[in-house]
C-alpha cells in the first residue's frame, strides 16, 4: 500500500496550480486534504505523474457572507464549516450535516473542494450543494466558468471538472428567513458514509408547504433532488396523505445500489423512512418560525 | 431464581469475604499499568520502530487467484528494477524445510507451510514472490514487473460443497478437503430427541471474522554474518514456538536463533501462529547477510492474517415438558481455509466448537460431529475465545428458543439446567470436565445487577408502546490455564502446559523476572510484577519483567488460551518464594538474626520490631561484591528458576447480559446496556481484568453486529479494507459493567483462573439473544451472526412474505 512514483509540486497561487495541471497534460492531480486521494494512491488505483499541492496557496480557505449567498473557499476544512457561526446561522441544515462527515481527524483535513471534486454519491457536501443551489466557480488556463451544482455531478466519482480545471469557490444560497429544514442520515457506524440520507428545506406559507427542496444521497450514482416528490408537496397543506405520497414517490424514483453494507431494497426502505422523518421535522421548524 | 441457588451465592460470597480479609496486599490491588506511560505516549518499541543500518524491505507478490496452478513466474524485469536487491521465489528457497502442523488425532490431514507458494496457490493473498529492496516503495514498484502465469482451478468457497466427493481438492496429498473429522458421544442423543416433547433446532451460521490487531504483523530478521546468528524480531504472541519452528525450517540450532517479540500491539490469536512471511525474512536475511524487514499493510493483514469462526452448526436441543434438557445434537462444519495452521492445526476452531457445545448445562445425551473443511480462503486460526464464541452462540440461542417454546423465562430455564454449585466436578457430554465453575452465581449476579424482574417489566411496557426492546443472556465456561495433560488445541502434540519464571536479584539489587509469555497489550508487565512483588517482598515498580524473548527461559511458548496469569503467575510464585528464602538466609547472616525474626517487604528485609534493615541493594552488594561479608560456603546467588505446570488447568466462567433497542423504522440496533458477571478466580489486578473484559466484549459486539470477512464466488475478498470490514469504534460500544465473582481456583497455584478471552465468548451470544428477544413478536429467529440491519431487514421482509403467503401464520 505505497503509492506509485509521482512528482510533487507545491503551488503558491491558483494560476500556478492550473498551469501545472495544464503542463501535466491530463496526468496531474490536485491534492487538498488528501483524505480521498491518498487511499486511492496507496491502493495504486490512480497514477498521476504529478501531485499539485494547493495547501500553501494563500486565501483559499474562507467562509464569507456575501448578501444572498455564502462564499466558501475550496480549501475550507470540513471542521471549519462544522464550527462556523455564519454557517450555523445562515445554513443550519449544512451545520447539522457536517457533523455526519467522517470522523474528527478526517474533518480536520478534508476540504469542501476535495469533497465536491471527489463526488462520492454518499458524501454530505455534494448533496448539500444540490440542496442549497450551489454555484461552483471553476478555473483553468483558459479562464473561469461557473456551473450549477445540479449540472456538476455526472456519476459516481465523476464530475463535470475537466482535467485542467480547479474548483476555486463554492457559493451556497442562504436559507430564507423562516425556512424549516432537516437532515437525516443512517450509516453503519457514526462517521461512516451514509447508507441513505435526506436533507430538506421548506417554508410554511399560510398553512401550505412551499419552496420545498429535497436532497437525497446514498441511493443513486449521484446525490439528487427528489423533484417529483417536491412537486407533489408544493402548495399542499401538510398531511399524512401528502407525506405518504411524497415518500412513495421517492421510493419509486430512486435506484440504489446493492453493496456490502446494504441492499438496494433496504436503502430504498431507509430513504423513505428518513424522508418521512425529515419532512415532519422540517415542517415543524417552518411552522414554529411562521408563528414566531 | 431458586432458593438453593441464592443460598449458594450467599455462601460463595461469604467465602470470598473471608478470603478478602486475609488476602495478600499487592495481588488484588488496582495497580496502574506500569507499561502504559510508555505505550500511551508513543514511546513503545514495536518491531516496525526498530531501524538497523542497511536494513532492506520486503514486498510480496501475492496470488490474485483463489485456486490455481502456477505455470510460470518471470522475475527478470523485477530483478533489474531500481533499488531491488533480491527477488526470491519458492524455487530459490528449496533448501528450506516445509513446516507441518501435526496432530495425534485420527482422520487428520496436515498441509505444508512454506514461505512462498510453489506450483499452486490456494487463496487470494498467498505470497508467491518476495522482493527485497532498499525501500518498501521500490519493492512495491518492482512487484508490478513480475509476471505470473496461472492456470485457474475450480474455486472452493462454500464449505458444504467442499465436503462433496465432486469438489476440487486443495491438497492432493490429503486427497480430501475434509482435514479433520471428530465425533463426541455420550448416551443416545437420537433416541432421547425422538421421545422428547420439546425440541428446538436451527441451522446456525457464524460468519468469518478477522482479528484486526491495531499493529499489523511485522517481522525484522537481523543477521550476524560472523557468527551465523539470526535474531527475528516479530510481532508474535508465540516467539518461542516460532524459534523452534524456524530451527526446523532452517536447520539451525536454537543457540544461533533468537526470536524476540518486543512491544506487540494486539494479537487476539492472529499473531499466535507461524507465518510464511516470518520464514521468508529469516531466510532472506541469512541469504543476503543483512537485516530484512517486512511490515504488513492493512490490506495484507485483511488478506493473509489467520481468520476466525466461519462455522455452520446444525443443532437440536431436546427438553422434557418441565424444561429439563435431555439431549443435544450438533453437526458442525468449520471452514478452515487453505492450510492447517502451525502449530495449532486446522482442528483448533471447529473441534473446540463441538467440545464446548454442552456448555454449563447438564445434558445427559450428547452427539457432536465436526468436520474441518479446507477452502480456498486464508487459513483460520485461533481467535480470541477459540470455538467457544460459536458454541456459546448456538447453545445459548437454543436455550432461548426452548424458553420461548415452553413459555418460560430464559433465566429460569438456564438456572434449572445449569450444573449446580454442589455438582462439581462435572463431566459434560464432550468429555470436558468442569472443575468448579460459578455458573449459577454468575448468572444470578448479572441478573441482580440489572434488577432483572424490573428490566423485564420495563420491556413489557416498551413492547406495549411498540418499541423493539430485547434482553439477552449468555453463560459459558472456558478451560483456562491448561497444564501439560491437556492439549490446548485438540490433538496437538506440543506441550504448552508448563511455564518458567527466572527471577534474579543482581549486584545492584535490581529484580529481574523473566518469563516465556508474551504481552500483546494485556498488561502482563504489571500483573506478573504484582505476583513477584507479593511473594518476594519487593515493590512493583522495581521489578523488571522480561518476556517475549526465546532466550529468556529455555522453553518459552508465549501467550494464548488464557494461560499467562495462571501459568506464569504460578511459576512467578514458586521462583519468588525461593528467592525470598535466599534473601532471608543471607540477611539472617548479615544481620545476625534468626530467620523467623525477619520480614521482607517493600524491597527491604528488616528485623521485626527494630529499625535494623537492609535494602535489596545493600543486601545484594553484601552478597555479591563486598568481600568476606558472607562466608564462601554460605553465599548463594539470589536467583531462582522455577517451572510450573497446573497439570490439568482450570476454568473461568461468566454470564453476559445485553439490553438492546432496535429502531423499528431504520432497523438500527443500539446496545443500551451490557453487564458481565465473571469469575476468573483470584484477581491479580481488578482494573486489568475490567480492561480485558471491556476489550473482549467490544470484540464480541463486533462479531455480533459488524464484522464479517466476505469472499465472493471467485474467492476474492471483498472486505479488504477497513471501510468494508467494519469494526466497532468507541461510539458503538455501550458502557460495560463488570461484576467479579472471585471464586479462587482450588486447582491452581494462587487461585488464578485466566480470563483473557472470555469477553469475546459471551458477548456475541448475549447480543444475538437480545436482538432475537427484541424481534420475537415478529416471529423471527436469529440464526446468523453478524446480524446487521441489512440481515434484519431481509429476515423481516421474508417473514412478511411468508405470512402473506400463509395468511396469518402462527407466531
Ligand atoms: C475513513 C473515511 C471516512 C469518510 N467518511 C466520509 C463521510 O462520511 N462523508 C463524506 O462526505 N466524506 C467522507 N470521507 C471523505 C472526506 O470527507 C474527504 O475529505 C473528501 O472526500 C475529500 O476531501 P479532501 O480535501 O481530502 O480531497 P483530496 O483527497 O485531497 O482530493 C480528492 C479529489 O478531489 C480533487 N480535488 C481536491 N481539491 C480540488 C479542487 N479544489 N479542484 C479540483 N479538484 C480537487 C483531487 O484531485 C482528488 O481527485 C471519508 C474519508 C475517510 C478516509
Amino acid at each position: 500500500m505505497k503509492p506509485p512514483p509521482f512528482d510533487y509540486f507545491a503551488a503558491d497561487s491558483i494560476e500556478a496550480a492550473v498551469q501545472a495541471l495544464a503542463d501535466a497534460g491530463g496526468d496531474g492531480k490536485i491534492i487538498a486534504g488528501g483524505q480521498s486521494l491518498m487511499p486511492m494512491l496507496n491502493f495504486r488505483l490512480l497514477r498521476p505523474s504529478v501531485l499539485i499541492d494547493i495547501n500553501r496557496i494563500p486565501d483559499l480557505a474562507y467562509v464569507r457572507d456575501d448578501g444572498e449567498c455564502i462564499r466558501i473557499g475550496p480549501l475550507t476544512r470540513h471542521r471549519t464549516l462544522e464550527t462556523s457561526s455564519l454557517v450555523a446561522e445562515q445554513l443550519p441544515v449544512l451545520h447539522e450535516a457536517m457533523g455526519y462527515v467522517a470522523h474528527l481527524a478526517i474533518r480536520n483535513r478534508g476540504t469542501i473542494g476535495g469533497s465536491l471534486s471527489h463526488a462520492d454519491p454518499a458524501a454530505e457536501l455534494p448533496m448539500m450543494s444540490l440542496l442549497l443551489d450551489a454555484r461552483l466557480e471553476i478555473q483553468s488556463l483558459s479562464g473561469r466558468r461557473t456551473i450549477d451544482a445540479r449540472d456538476f455531478f455526472l456519476g459516481a466519482l465523476t464530475t463535470d471538472l475537466d482535467e485542467g480545471e480547479m474548483l476555486v469557490e463554492v457559493r451556497l444560497t442562504k436559507l430564507r428567513k423562516g425556512t424549516g429544514w432537516a437532515f437525516e442520515e443512517v450509516a453503519r457506524r457514526s462517521g461512516d458514509f451514509a447508507l441513505a440520507s435526506v436533507g430538506i428545506t421548506l417554508s410554511h406559507d399560510d398553512g401550505k408547504i412551499s419552496n420545498v427542496r429535497i436532497g437525497l444521497m446514498g441511493v443513486g450514482e449521484t446525490p439528487m433532488r427528489a423533484t417529483d416528490a417536491e412537486s407533489l408537496l408544493a402548495g399542499q397543506p401538510f398531511s399524512e396523505t401528502v407525506v405518504t405520497a411524497a415518500v412513495d414517490s421517492i421510493r419509486r424514483t430512486v435506484e440504489p445500489n446493492t453493496d456490502l453494507h446494504a441492499s438496494s431494497d433496504y436503502r430504498r426502505h431507509l430513504v423513505g423512512v428518513l424522508a418521512e422523518q425529515a419532512l415532519s421535522k422540517a415542517w415543524q421548524r417552518a411552522t414554529q418560525a411562521a408563528h414566531d | 431464581m431458586t432458593d438453593a441457588s441464592l443460598k449458594a451465592v450467599d455462601e460463595r460470597q461469604d467465602g470470598v469475604a473471608e478470603e478478602l480479609a486475609t488476602r495478600p496486599k499487592i495481588i488484588g490491588a488496582r495497580v496502574k499499568r506500569t507499561e502504559d506511560p510508555r505505550l500511551l505516549t508513543g514511546k513503545g518499541a514495536y518491531v516496525d520502530d526498530r531501524k538497523v543500518a542497511g536494513m532492506l524491505h520486503v514486498a510480496f507478490r501475492r496470488s490474485d487467484h483463489s485456486h490455481a496452478l502456477i505455470k510460470s513466474i518471470d522475475v527478470s524485469a523485477a530483478r533489474q528494477a531500481a533499488g531491488v536487491v533480491a527477488v526470491l521465489t519458492a524455487e530459490d528457497m528449496s533448501e528450506i524445510n516445509a513446516v507441518f502442523a501435526t496432530s495425534r488425532m485420527r482422520d487428520y490431514h496436515t498441509t505444508p507451510i512454506t514461505a512462498l507458494a510453489s506450483k499452486k496457490v490456494r487463496y487470494v493473498g498467498e505470497p508467491i514472490v518476495g522482493v527485497v529492496a532498499k525501500s518498501r516503495y521500490l519493492a512495491e514498484d518492482a512487484l508490478e514487473l513480475i509476471e505470473v502465469e496461472f492456470e485457474p482451478l475450480p474455486v472452493v468457497i462454500d464449505p458444504e460443497t467442499a465436503c462433496l466427493p465432486s469438489a476440487a481438492v486443495l491438497h492432493d496429498d490429503a486427497g480430501t478437503n475434509v482435514l479433520c473429522f471428530r465425533e463426541f458421544k455420550t448416551g443416545d442423543a437420537d433416541a432421547a430427541i425422538a421421545s422428547a416433547p420439546i425440541r428446538v433446532s436451527g441451522r446456525f451460521r457464524f460468519y468469518r471474522k478477522t482479528p484486526v490487531a491495531m499493529e499489523n504483523r511485522t517481522y525484522l530478521a537481523e543477521y550476524e554474518v560472523g557468527r551465523d546468528e539470526l535474531t527475528l524480531y516479530t510481532s508474535s504472541q508465540v516467539p518461542g514456538i516460532i524459534r523452534d519452528a524456524l530451527s526446523d525450517a532452517l536447520d539451525m540450532p536454537g543457540s544461533q536463533l533468537r526470536v524476540i517479540a518486543p512491544d506487540v500491539g494486539g494479537g487476539f490469536g492472529g499473531k499466535a501462529s507461524l507465518y510464511p512471511e516470518e520464514i521468508f525474512v529469516a531466510v532472506a536475511a541469512r541469504r543476503l547477510g543483512c537485516a530484512v524487514k517486512w511490515t504488513s499493510d492493512r490490506m495484507e493483514d485483511l488478506a493473509a492474517t489467520s481468520q476466525g469462526f466461519d462455522q455452520i452448526v446444525n443443532a437440536e436441543l431436546a427438553l422434557d415438558a418441565n424444561g429439563n434438557a435431555v439431549a443435544l445434537k450438533a453437526d458442525v462444519i468449520g471452514d478452515v481455509g487453505a492450510y492447517s495452521i502451525y502449530p495449532w492445526t486446522a482442528v483448533i476452531e471447529p473441534v473446540q466448537v463441538v467440545s464446548f457445545l454442552p456448555g454449563p448445562y447438564k445434558i445427559a445425551n450428547y452427539l457432536g460431529r465436526v468436520r474441518g473443511v479446507a477452502t480456498s480462503k486464508p487459513p483460520t486460526g485461533p481467535y480470541r475465545g477459540v470455538g467457544r464464541p460459536t458454541s456459546t452462540f448456538v447453545t445459548e440461542r437454543l436455550m432461548d428458543m426452548a424458553a420461548q417454546r415452553l413459555g418460560m423465562d430464559p433465566v429460569a430455564l438456564r438456572l434449572r439446567n445449569m450444573i449446580q454449585p454442589d455438582e462439581f466436578p462435572h463431566r459434560i457430554g464432550s468429555g470436558i470436565i468442569w472443575d468448579q465453575c460459578a455458573f449459577t452465581e454468575c448468572l444470578n449476579a448479572a441478573c441482580d445487577k440489572v434488577d432483572y424482574p424490573t428490566l423485564r417489566a420495563r420491556q413489557a411496557q416498551a413492547r406495549a408502546a411498540g418499541r423493539w426492546f430485547g434482553i439477552g443472556v449468555a453463560c459459558y465456561a472456558e478451560l483456562t490455564g491448561i497444564g501439560s495433560r491437556i492439549s490446548v488445541a485438540p490433538g496437538m502434540p506440543i506441550n504448552t502446559g508448563t511455564e518458567t519464571a527466572k527471577i534474579t536479584i543482581d549486584s545492584t539489587g535490581a529484580v529481574t523476572a523473566a518469563f516465556g509469555v508474551t504481552a500483546m497489550g494485556q498488561g502482563l508487565e504489571t500483573t506478573l510484577a504484582q505476583v513477584v512483588a507479593e511473594h518476594l517482598g519487593g515493590r512493583v515498580k522495581d521489578i523488571r519483567v522480561i518476556q517475549g524473548d526465546s532466550a529468556a527461559v529455555p522453553n518459552a511458548t508465549g501467550s494464548y488460551a488464557s494461560r499467562s496469569a495462571v501459568l506464569a503467575g504460578g511459576a512467578a510464585t514458586l521462583a519468588a518464594k525461593e528467592v525470598k528464602d535466599k534473601i532471608i538466609r543471607a540477611a539472617s547472616h548479615l544481620l545476625e538474626t534468626g530467620p523467623e525474626d525477619l520480614v521482607v517487604e517493600d524491597g527491604k528485609v528488616s528485623v521485626v520490631g527494630t529499625d535494623r534493615a537492609l535494602t535489596f541493594r545493600q543486601l545484594a552488594r553484601a552478597v555479591y561484591l563486598e568481600m568476606r561479608r558472607i562466608p564462601a560456603d554460605k553465599r548463594e546467588e539470589l536467583a531462582s528458576t522455577k517451572t510450573y505446570d497446573p497439570v490439568f488447568g482450570t476454568s473461568a466462567t461468566a454470564a453476559h447480559l445485553a439490553v438492546v433497542e432496535i429502531n423499528p423504522d431504520t432497523l438500527e440496533i443500539k446496545l443500551e446496556r451490557f453487564v458481565v458477571a465473571e469469575d476468573c478466580g483470584r484477581l491479580i489486578n481488578p482494573m486489568i481484568v475490567d480492561g480485558q473484559v471491556h476489550g473482549g466484549v467490544a470484540q464480541g459486539i463486533g462479531a455480533a453486529l459488524y464484522e464479517e470477512v466476505v469472499y465472493n464466488d471467485e474467492g476474492q475478498n471483498v472486505t479488504a479494507s477497513l471501510v468494508d470490514y467494519i469494526i466497532p469504534t468507541a461510539t458503538e460500544i455501550p458502557p460495560i459493567e463488570v461484576v467479579h465473582i472471585e471464586a479462587a481456583s482450588l486447582t491452581t497455584l494462587g487461585g488464578f483462573r485466566g480470563m483473557g478471552e472470555g469477553g469475546t465468548i459471551g458477548a456475541p451470544a448475549a447480543v444475538a439473544n437480545a436482538v432475537a428477544d427484541a424481534v420475537a413478536p415478529l416471529g423471527i429467529d436469529i440464526l446468523e451472526l453478524p446480524v446487521s440491519p441489512e440481515r434484519l431487514f431481509r429476515l423481516i421482509e421474508n417473514s412478511k412474505q411468508h405470512k402473506d403467503a400463509t395468511h396469518g401464520h402462527e407466531t
